[in-house]
């Protein structure tokens, strides 16, 4: 037996299909031919594995009870995805309001509240100095000069404002960033559970053919041929 | 989900789809304790994503139960779950493509989830098994499909043809390029490490 002989038994005998002379053939050429062997270990070796590796992932133990919570309520049948996001979603966009309450976002208001963003204390109370009084060093003004010492002051106030105001930017700026992939999440989440459900409206024997690998499958339409 | 069952386990699970037809919680639950964790442990191997694994499942089970009034127990109702199975898994399968262009087989993550077995064997034994079953996600998916209830399932090719809704000839030629793919995919694997995992294996 040639190899290429050899090599076109392979599935039959892989099957469980060869007949007993041609196995016994192609046994033989086994022995003699080591390419063959290793071509034939490798694909034993991979059925081995295959059929008998552990599987590393089970379902959840609820599995059973919530299948049969949604055969008993239909306004249940969500995808599992569709409820974990829900789970997940209230939490997270409640910390968003949350977060922008604290940044003050909603607060148009009353300017002589401090405001604290990010690390950033804000006092919106203009520093004033005034004539006769001495400096107390707060304001890290030390010239006698009474009006160079206003203008110092001002200045860094006005220096302060900007930097807070950046900062509030860009954390508001990342909020909604964060609050846009939530909504761009929650986009996917309908579209998918509407093709779910449209996709349950055409079951069984209505369903869009399907393209895969090039072949077109069949509509399902089960149980196709009978067992015996 | 062998169909040479015997006939009293077929009379078995006959009576049982008779009781669930007839709404009785107690015969639906027995259904999906006997077959889950086969359908989710095939659909996890198509789908190597948990979550998305549940879903399809759960999609199959719910599928089979609005249309047991059809079913027909000359059939195995195993085999007719699996090809609902497939045929959800399919459009999940082509859904994902969609979103993303062509399945990527590198984002499959195989990180941890032969952690278990591989502590209780050796170095060389689990990297085998690691490079198999990456050959094995790098398969078409009728072909990975076929080659997974070949082996795995133990089904015939005749059962195949059922679950895959394919001519059995056309099974078989998927069983026989998903081999070669295989062994392609496989080929940089040394003499020693084949022989050692064969002797071991028994």
């Amino acid at each position: 037996m040639r190899c290429e002989e050899a090599r076109q038994l392979f599935d039959a005998y892989l099957d469980g299909e060869l007949s007993k002379s041609l196995a016994t053939e192609l046994a033989a050429h086994r022995v003699r031919c080591p390419a063959c062997r290793r071509a034939l270990a490798l694909l034993e070796v991979s059925g081995q594995i295959i059929a008998s590796d552990r599987e590393p992932v089970t379902l959840d133990e609820d599995f059973s009870g919530r299948l049969l919570a949604c055969v008993e309520a239909p306004e249940r049948r969500w995808p599992l995805r569709v409820r974990r996001t829900l789970f997940y979603a209230g939490p997270l966009a409640a910390a968003a309001v949350i977060a922008l309450a604290f940044l003050g976002v909603f607060d148009r208001g009353n300017g002589a509240q401090p405001h604290e963003v990010a690390g950033h204390k804000e006092t919106r109370e203009v520093p004033v100095y005034v004539p006769g009084e001495e400096s107390t060093g707060d304001s890290g003004v030390n010239s006698p000069d009474e009006t160079a010492a206003a203008e110092y002051a001002l200045e860094q106030w006005m220096k302060q404002a900007q930097q807070n105001s950046e900062a509030k930017r860009q954390s508001v700026e990342s909020l909604h960033k964060a609050l846009d992939l939530t909504i761009g999440q929650w986009l996917d989440i309908l579209e998918e559970a509407k093709d779910a459900s449209a996709s349950e409206e055409h079951f069984p024997g209505a369903d869009t053919p399907l393209e895969v690998d090039g072949n077109e499958t069949d509509p399902i339409d089960i149980p196709v041929d009978p067992v015996d | 989900m062998n169909e040479n069952a015997s006939g009293a386990d077929r009379q078995q699970e006959a009576q049982l789809i008779a009781r669930a037809r007839e709404g009785d919680r107690v015969a639906l639950r027995e259904l999906v304790d006997l077959h889950k964790d086969r359908l989710f442990a095939f659909i996890w191997r198509m789908t190597r994503n948990h979550h998305d694994a549940e879903d399809i499942c759960q999609e199959a089970f719910l599928k089979a139960f609005a249309s047991l009034g059809t079913f027909s127990t000359k059939y195995r109702f195993s085999t007719w779950l699996f090809t609902i199975g497939y045929r959800v898994c399919l459009n999940g399968l082509r859904r994902k493509r969609n979103v993303t262009g062509e399945l990527d087989v590198s984002a499959l993550s195989l990180a941890g989830e032969n952690g278990a077995s591989q502590s209780l064997e050796s170095e060389e034994a689990g990297q085998l098994k690691q490079k198999v079953w990456e050959a094995v996600d790098r398969l078409s998916i009728p072909q990975r499909a076929a080659v997974l209830l070949f082996y795995r399932h133990e089904l015939s090719c005749q059962e195949i043809a059922r679950v895959l809704e394919f001519p059995v000839a056309t099974v078989k030629s998927h069983l026989h390029r998903g081999r070669g793919r295989l062994r392609e995919m496989l080929e940089s694997l040394n003499e020693e490490d084949l022989h050692q995992f064969r002797s071991l294996s028994g």
